[in-house]
C-alpha cells in the first residue's frame, strides 16, 4: 500500500511516463501531447551530460508543459485566498521547486523503461490519459495523466487510483490547519523541506 | 521496489495483525466518548475539509500512527534493512509468493461475495496451480500461465454492496483502515485455512515463522517508500489518509467495473 502512497513514486511514474513516451493506441490531442512531450524529454534523458545539466535542460520543459501554477493553487486550496500576495508569490517559487526537483530525482532512476498509451477517457478536468509503464524485471505500473487547459497542459496525474494533487492539497491544509492557517509557516516548511532535499 | 512484492508484503504484514483489530475497535469506542475525537468545525470552509477527510477520530488515529512510526524506526527498520541485505531476493519472492496464495481463499470467496464470477475463477485457478505445480505457493506458476494476481478482501465487496465506510481508522501495524474495511478484514482472516490448521507444536512453530517471516518480507518491500514519504511530506499522516482513501475506492470501483464474461480470454 504505502508503495502507493509515495509521492515520489508517482512522480516516478509520472517521469517514466514522460520519457519514454511511444506508441499510441488511439491518438487524439491529449495522447499525443502526451507523446509529444515524451519525445522532448526522452531526447534530453538520453544525452550523455551530467545528471545536473539533464536537470536544467528538464526544467523549462516541465514549466512549459505541466501546469505547475495551477496544480500550486489547487494544493493550496482555500488557503490561497487568505494568503498575502508576497506569500503566493513565494509559495509559488517553492512548489515550482518541489515538483521539479521530485520529478527530475527520477529520471536516473528509471532507465530502459518503455512506455505506451492505452487510452484515454475524458473528465470534468480533461482528457485522462490511460499509460502502461514497463520497467526491466518489474511489474507494470499503471498511470494516468490529466491534460487539460489551453494550451494542453498536465493538470493533475493519477498512480494507483490516488490523484497526485489530491494528496498534495490533503498533506498542505492539514499542515495549514495545524498551523493557523499561516501560509508563510508553510513556505518555511517548504523551504527546509527543499534544503534537506538529497 | 518492485509494486507488487511491494503490495504483497503489505498484505502479509496486515494479514498477521487481524486479532488487534477488535482491541482496536474496542479503544476507540472509548475514545469516540473522550478527547480522542475531533468535533466537527462549525467554519463552513473547515467543516468541508472535515467531512472530506472523513477523520473524527484523528486526534486517536493520530496517536497510533505515531505508534506504528515509533515501532517502524526503533525496530522494523532495521530488522527489514537486516533482512534485505542478508536474503537472497529469489528466497524472499518465495515468502511473498506464499503469503499471497494461501491468501486466495478469501481472495475468491470475497469474489463471489461481490458477484464476480471470473474474477473467482481467477482466484481459484491461482490456488489451485500454485498448491500443486507452484510448489505449497513458492513460486507463482499461475501467472505464468495468464491468472495475474489481484486483490479483493470482504471490505470491498462490502464496498460493492453499497455499505458505507465509516470513518477512517489507523490500526498500528494494520494501516489505514476505516470501520468497514476493519470489520472486512476479521472476515477475511475467518477465511484463510492457514489460521485454523495449527494445533501441534510444531505446526504451531511453523505458524510463528510464517508470520513473522511474512512481516518482516512486507516491511522490508516497503522501507524506501515509507522513508520517501516521511521526508517528502509535510504531514505523512495525512498524506497517507487522503492516498488510502482514494485508492480504495479506485480498487472498489475497478472491481465494480470488471465485467469480463466468465469463460477465459482464449474461448472468446
Amino acid at each position: 500500500m504505502l508503495k502507493a502512497l509515495s509521492r515520489r513514486a508517482l512522480f516516478g511514474a509520472l517521469a517514466a511516463t514522460l520519457t519514454f513516451g511511444a506508441g499510441v493506441a488511439h491518438a487524439n490531442p491529449a495522447t499525443d501531447f502526451v507523446n509529444s512531450f515524451g519525445g522532448q524529454l526522452v531526447s534530453i534523458v538520453n544525452s550523455s551530460k551530467p545528471l545536473g545539466e539533464k536537470k536544467r535542460e528538464v526544467l523549462p520543459l516541465l514549466q512549459s508543459n505541466v501546469d505547475i501554477q495551477g496544480i500550486a493553487r489547487y494544493c493550496l486550496g482555500r488557503y490561497w485566498r487568505t494568503a498575502t500576495p508576497a506569500q503566493q508569490q513565494k509559495y509559488l517559487q517553492l512548489f515550482d521547486q518541489v515538483l521539479v526537483n521530485t520529478i527530475t530525482d527520477q529520471i536516473g532512476n528509471y532507465q530502459g523503461v518503455s512506455f505506451r498509451v492505452t487510452g484515454s477517457t475524458p473528465t470534468p478536468d480533461g482528457e485522462r490519459v490511460n499509460a502502461l509503464i514497463d520497467r526491466p524485471g518489474q511489474p507494470e505500473v499503471n498511470m494516468q495523466l490529466v491534460i487539460g487547459g489551453t494550451p494542453a497542459k498536465v493538470v493533475d496525474m493519477y498512480g494507483e487510483g490516488a490523484s497526485l494533487r489530491m494528496n498534495q492539497r490533503g498533506d498542505y491544509s492539514s499542515y495549514l490547519s495545524r498551523h493557523g492557517g499561516d501560509v508563510g509557516a508553510l513556505n518555511t516548511a517548504l523551504e527546509h523541506q527543499l534544503s534537506n532535499h538529497h | 521496489m518492485d509494486s507488487r512484492q511491494d503490495r504483497i508484503g503489505i498484505r502479509a504484514t496486515r494479514s498477521r495483525r487481524g486479532r488487534a483489530i477488535a482491541g482496536v475497535l474496542a479503544l476507540l469506542t472509548l475514545g469516540a466518548c473522550g478527547s480522542l475525537h475531533k468535533p466537527p468545525p462549525t467554519d463552513p470552509d473547515d467543516l468541508a475539509d472535515y467531512k472530506a477527510a472523513n477523520d473524527p477520530y484523528e486526534p486517536f488515529n493520530r496517536k497510533m500512527y505515531n505508534v506504528q512510526m515509533w515501532a517502524y524506526h526503533v525496530a522494523l527498520r532495521p530488522v527489514a534493512k537486516a533482512w534485505v541485505w542478508a536474503v537472497p531476493k529469489p528466497v524472499r519472492h518465495s515468502i511473498s509468493n506464499i503469503n499471497e496464495t494461501w491468501r486466495e481463499p478469501a481472495v475468491f470467496f470475497s469474489d463471489v461475495g461481490a458477484g464476480k464470477p471470473r474474477r473467482a475463477g481467477d482466484s481459484f485457478m491461482r490456488f489451485t496451480i500454485n498448491m500443486s505445480a507452484g510448489v505449497a505457493g513458492f513460486f507463482d506458476v499461475a501467472s505464468l500461465v495468464g491468472y495475474k494476481q489481484h486483490e479483493t478482501d470482504p471490505g470491498m465487496t462490502m464496498g460493492t454492496w453499497g455499505v458505507p465506510s465509516g470513518p477512517y481508522l489507523f490500526i498500528p501495524f494494520v494501516g489505514p483502515s476505516n470501520i468497514r474495511d476493519g470489520a472486512g478484514y476479521a472476515i477475511g482472516q475467518a477465511l484463510t485455512p492457514i489460521n485454523y490448521v495449527p494445533r501441534g507444536y510444531g505446526l504451531l512453530t511453523f505458524n510463528w515463522a510464517y508470520n513473522i517471516l511474512g512481516t518482516v518480507d512486507g516491511f522490508a518491500n516497503s522501507v524506501d517508500q515509507i522513508d520517501h514519504l516521511e521526508q517528502d511530506s509535510l504531514d505523512p499522516y495525512s498524506y497517507v489518509r487522503s492516498a488510502w482513501q482514494q485508492n480504495r475506492q479506485s480498487q472498489i470501483d475497478a472491481m465494480q467495473n470488471d465485467h469480463r464474461a466468465t469463460t477465459p480470454d482464449w474461448y472468446n
